[in-house]
């Protein structure tokens, strides 16, 4: 699967039987909707998971495309923060840019979203470590 | 087992050669449709023609096309052990010398077919769906229910009349085109000025009803054929495994995914154990469709109480449809040795993990793909496209710089 933003070839890392696509080139970060099923598949109900995820407009930045689908992405807040990212028409999964994960990981969650937030944040310790020196 | 085999074949036949009568007789009227001398021996050589033409195509390579059209790659035993060992284990139950190969299909619709013109070079695809949905009772019932196909030679005769299908549909689609584009009615204004012109009006009227019943008819003898073939399947099935909850429970995970097969087409679908074409809330849909209804088939096999044995199922195949219809050949219900249902299967459920199922399935495709993984001494499991042209990955926990050969 390619990168959205670089349109190269992005690798694909495995934790705790979780699979995270990840652009090595630009740090991006492709959640697969199935990938969050499985993540909730214990004591989650999908209709919880949706509701992590709420769709806005009020959003100038540029969208990018589905690298599954290939339509255009819609801008979708997550968790009633003030974090913004994309999310596949079709429901195939969601895109985090760099910045985005940098916010991601810094944010203090209720209980629905700390499984995707600590699944995030051990994945890319090393890198937010790097950030911090 | 040989004679179920024969009249198996008999009565397949008898349909076979009514669908190709089909095709000879809208040959005919398509061709007279378009010249009323001469036409009508053109368009019957035209369809047996073009029909020969594929069925020899499909003989020699009906299985390797249709295993490209779908996806299908053939795989090893280590990158999927555990259907690797559940195909060698249905061989060996079924009793036969050869060993199908094993296709996968990157798919996340859960769906199985068998194909191969003999059994000795004979295929079975799963996709990477069903691996991720199903446990190993259940993979059991799917892959015996495949490799009962091959065993009653279902897969040549599909083949054959999946081409002939294809033939009529690709014929009232051309007749169809040709109308449009106004290829007939250069002759039909010349034939109409003459006397004859009220045989040429038949031949018209009954042209178009052709083109767009022929398909339908066509499905029909299709659907005759390819019906009874998979009672017959899951007949077999559940004798070689023994447990037909293990089917019956994956037909139910099968018909109740909300993926939709991709590669799936027209002449491709009956072939597979679950039709992969299912549109909901269309009641048509009974009447024409492939295969029998998912829910009777299931509730057959949860019924196989007391033994699991041809005539069980026969029996009680009778008592669910509620009329008398042969479904096994009578050769297979003099079997006399009760076949009991394996019991104390209850703990089936536990060893299973679909989070697990799920991972070594997308390995099972990621390995086909030619991928790497590199395992990362902090547990991050790193997966590698071929496509990835950079000497180094840095990985994103640890910060350990893997250096790729």
């Amino acid at each position: 699967m390619d990168c959205p933003v670089c349109n190269k070839p992005m690798i694909i890392l495995e934790l705790n039987k979780v699979e995270i696509d990840y652009c090595p080139n630009c740090s991006g970060i492709w959640l697969d909707e199935g990938e969050l099923e499985l993540l909730y598949s214990i004591d989650k109900s999908e209709n919880d998971l949706r509701k992590l995820f709420e769709p806005t407009e009020s959003e100038k930045e540029k969208s990018y495309k589905c690298p599954i689908c290939n339509k255009r992405m819609v801008k979708t807040k997550f968790n009633n923060s003030d974090l913004i990212i994309d999310k596949c028409p079709d429901n195939h999964g969601f895109w985090f840019d760099k910045g985005e994960l940098d916010k991601v990981l810094s944010l203090n969650a209720n209980t629905s979203a700390q499984k995707v937030l600590s699944i995030l944040k051990e994945m890319f310790s090393y890198n937010k470590s790097q950030e911090a020196e | 087992m040989w004679e179920l085999i024969q009249s198996n074949r008999r009565k397949s036949l008898i349909l076979f050669f009514g669908m190709g009568a089909l095709l000879i007789f809208i040959g005919y009227v398509f061709g007279s449709f378009y010249d009323p001398e001469a036409g009508g021996a053109i368009g019957v050589l035209f369809a047996i023609i073009l029909w020969v033409i594929l069925s020899t195509v499909s003989y020699f390579a009906g299985s390797k096309i249709i295993l490209a059209v779908s996806g299908a790659k053939e795989v090893t035993k280590d990158v999927h052990p555990q259907l690797y060992n559940v195909v060698e284990e249905m061989k060996i139950a079924a009793g036969v010398p050869y060993f199908p190969k094993i296709y996968i299909i990157d798919d996340p619709s859960p769906n199985a077919f068998a194909t191969g013109v003999k059994p000795e070079n004979s295929a079975i695809a799963v996709t990477s769906g069903l691996l991720a949905t199903l446990n190993r009772y259940e993979l059991q019932g799917v892959v015996a229910h495949e490799m009962s196909h091959i065993i009653n030679r279902d897969i040549l005769l599909m083949t054959f009349a999946g081409v002939m299908l294809g033939v009529i549909t690709i014929m009232s689609d051309v007749f169809f085109r040709g109308m449009y584009f106004g290829g007939g009615s250069r002759y039909r204004s010349r034939s109409s000025s003459k006397s004859s012109g009220q045989g040429q009006v038949i031949i018209m009227i009954l042209a178009m009803l052709l083109a767009v019943l022929g398909p339908i008819l066509a499905q029909l003898f299709y659907f005759a054929i390819s019906r009874k073939r998979e009672y017959l399947a899951d007949a077999s099935a559940a004798r070689l495994t023994r447990y037909p909850e293990g089917l019956a429970n994956a037909l139910e995970k099968i018909a109740n995914s909300s993926h939709k097969l991709r590669s799936a087409n027209k002449v491709t679908a009956p072939m597979y154990i679950v039709n992969p074409l299912k549109r909901e809330g269309m009641k048509l849909a009974d009447l024409t469709s492939t295969h029998p209804p998912i829910s009777e088939r299931i509730k057959i096999l949860r019924s196989l109480q007391q033994g699991v044995s041809y005539k069980d199922y026969q029996k009680v195949f009778e008592m669910i449809h509620g009329k008398k219809e042969k479904i096994i050949p009578d050769s297979a219900l003099k079997e006399s040795i009760p076949v009991a249902p394996v019991s104390g299967l209850a703990n089936e459920g536990i060893d299973f993990n679909p989070v697990e199922a799920k991972r070594e399935a997308n390995d099972a495709v990621m390995k086909l793909n030619d991928y790497k993984f590199i395992n990362c001494k902090c547990g991050v499991k790193i997966k590698i496209p071929p496509e990835y042209n950079n000497q180094i990955v840095v990985c994103p926990r640890c910060g350990t710089k893997h250096q790729l050969s």
